[in-house]
């Protein structure tokens, strides 16, 4: 029998020899593109999978939170409000257009790189003892790097409703 | 004997002589000279830190609520405890400042040149891993350097222009330190930074040895004779020697100047005077004297050219033909890096 076989083989005009080794080199091809793409898929699948686990899916923007009645809170006073977290905000009244845009309610995180500013009363001005950031009481950039890069402190948010005043801040307490 | 040298033979088919000749590395003359150690320093260090780190974790406790607490258990109450966190701390300020020292003897005898430029990045790689695993060493503690040096480092990967964000929700876990935080530093400090240094380590010293030692004659030295010599035995006592005066030199610091106790973390108060470890100094200074973006992205552009520095020299040297171009440009970095480093040093601001 394998002698036959053989027979057979040798048989095969050239011309058709050539045609069936370039269609196995195809199918190799085409084998290996299978095997590659299958495997690119696969552990590209996974490495999607690790990038969606690592990338945190917690909300960080903080809930809103009751702060006043409009009506005990006249134009030119200020109060403090402090959140769960132990935040203390100092929210003042500039205005009595009855919106949220009628007061200002200044974060004490230093828009540079993140540290907490405090008030220096002798120089009045808030200062950040992480790169020298200084900045007035309405929260302007005074000199340091915010200055360079003209960033005032941010503010928290603030929204009206149904005449009562409330904060957007976090509430959990880290240890 | 022979049975049991057999046994093992047969299992472990290498034979001593194989074993000498792959491992005993010719070693050229000018490494007699102790301070051409400063390699194999940082390595034994290395070493010396994966022991202690092992050790510290043991006790420590990878999350806001404990980590603290834990730390202070290991320095004050565990047996012995205080002298390994120390003995682990000025290991590690030891190791930073060999690496650093290697890198200027590696610069100034521009033994980074041809064809040895792929093993200075692979050392560049090993430099910022050795800061970052600084870094997030101290992170861990959960002091108030801790929490406010982790901040800042965010919010400067938040600063770099097209992944800045990604990366630092990556690093905090949020968009603010919070309860994830301090196990990421975990895994980074004890998992992912060691495991990469090893990788890179092994790369790092397969190609020196490749490559061979580059090599240096100096003035007093004479032509005749030969020009290496054994690393085994002669260079192994020498390593060995290094790695006992290391032990006591970091046993006498742990016990002269051991790590203590910073105050906890406060998430709503930063310190009135707040600097990180002395190998931020230059940077930190760095923050202060340019806006937020310009000191960031030319952190970066410095980091990527001291990266290349290998191509940027030779083609310095072909455009201006001075052939000592490289110390000059060397002793104005190292200048201001000490100036910068003193600086912030000195000043509580």
């Amino acid at each position: 029998m394998p002698d036959e076989a053989q027979d057979a083989h040798t048989d095969l005009s050239a011309a058709e020899n050539a045609d069936r080794t370039g269609r196995r080199r195809v199918l190799g091809r085409f084998a290996s593109f299978l095997m590659v793409s299958g495997l690119a898929a696969g552990y590209g699948m996974f490495a999607a999978l690790i990038g969606r686990f690592l990338y945190p899916n917690r909300d960080f923007s903080g809930v809103w939170q009751f702060v006043t009645d409009l009506g005990g809170f006249p134009v030119g006073q200020s109060l403090l409000f402090r959140s769960p977290r132990g935040q203390q905000v100092v929210i003042s009244r500039l205005k009595d257009d009855g919106n949220a845009g009628d007061f200002v309610a200044l974060s004490s995180i230093c828009p540079h790189l993140g540290c907490q500013v405090h008030w220096e009363s002798q120089n009045d001005r808030f200062f950040c003892p992480c790169h020298n950031g200084a900045f007035d009481a309405a929260g302007q950039p005074l000199s340091g790097p915010p200055k360079d890069d003209n960033q005032p402190l941010p503010q928290f948010p603030l929204k009206v409703e149904n005449n009562l005043l409330f904060i957007q801040a976090g509430t959990d307490r880290l240890a | 004997m022979n049975g049991v040298r057999n046994w093992i033979q047969e299992r472990i088919p290498v034979s001593g002589v194989e074993l000498a000749e792959v491992t005993n590395e010719p070693v050229p003359n000018h490494l007699r000279r102790w301070w051409f150690c400063l390699g194999g320093t940082p390595a034994y260090l290395f070493v010396v830190q994966i022991v202690t780190g092992i050790l510290l974790a043991v006790y420590y406790q990878p999350s806001p609520e404990t980590a603290y607490e834990s730390v202070r258990r290991i320095t004050e109450e565990v047996n012995y405890g205080w002298y390994i966190r120390s003995v682990h701390k000025w290991a590690a300020t030891l190791m930073i400042a060999s690496v650093i020292l290697h890198q200027m003897r590696v610069y100034f005898t521009g033994a980074y040149r041809r064809p040895r430029e792929i093993n200075w990045m692979i050392g560049m790689c090993l430099l910022l891993c050795t800061l970052l695993i600084g870094f997030t060493g101290y992170s861990l503690v959960f002091e108030q350097l801790s929490y406010w040096g982790a901040t800042v480092a965010a919010n400067i990967c938040d600063m770099i222009p097209f992944v800045g964000r990604l990366a630092k929700q990556l690093l905090l876990a949020g968009d603010e330190y919070n309860e994830n935080t301090v196990p990421r530093f975990y895994i980074l400090h004890a998992a992912i930074l060691p495991a990469t240094m090893i990788l890179l380590l092994v790369v790092h010293i397969a190609l020196i040895r490749m490559h061979g030692v580059s090599e240096l004659k100096f003035e007093d030295e004479t032509d005749d004779g030969p020009g290496h010599y054994d690393f085994f035995p002669d260079h192994f006592y020498t390593e060995l020697i290094i790695g006992l005066v290391l032990m006591i030199l970091l046993s006498v610091l742990a016990t002269v100047f051991p790590a203590i106790m910073g105050p906890r973390a406060d998430p709503l108060t930063t310190p009135e005077v707040i600097k990180p470890e002395w190998f931020f100094y230059a940077t930190f200074r760095w923050l202060k004297l340019f806006s937020g973006t310009f000191a960031v992205l030319s952190m970066g552009f410095i980091v990527f050219v001291m990266f290349t520095w290998p191509f940027i020299d030779t083609l310095l040297r072909r455009v201006t033909r001075i052939e000592e171009i490289s110390v000059w440009i060397g002793i104005v970095g190292v200048f201001l890096l000490v100036a910068l480093t003193t600086w912030e040093a000195l000043v509580p601001h």
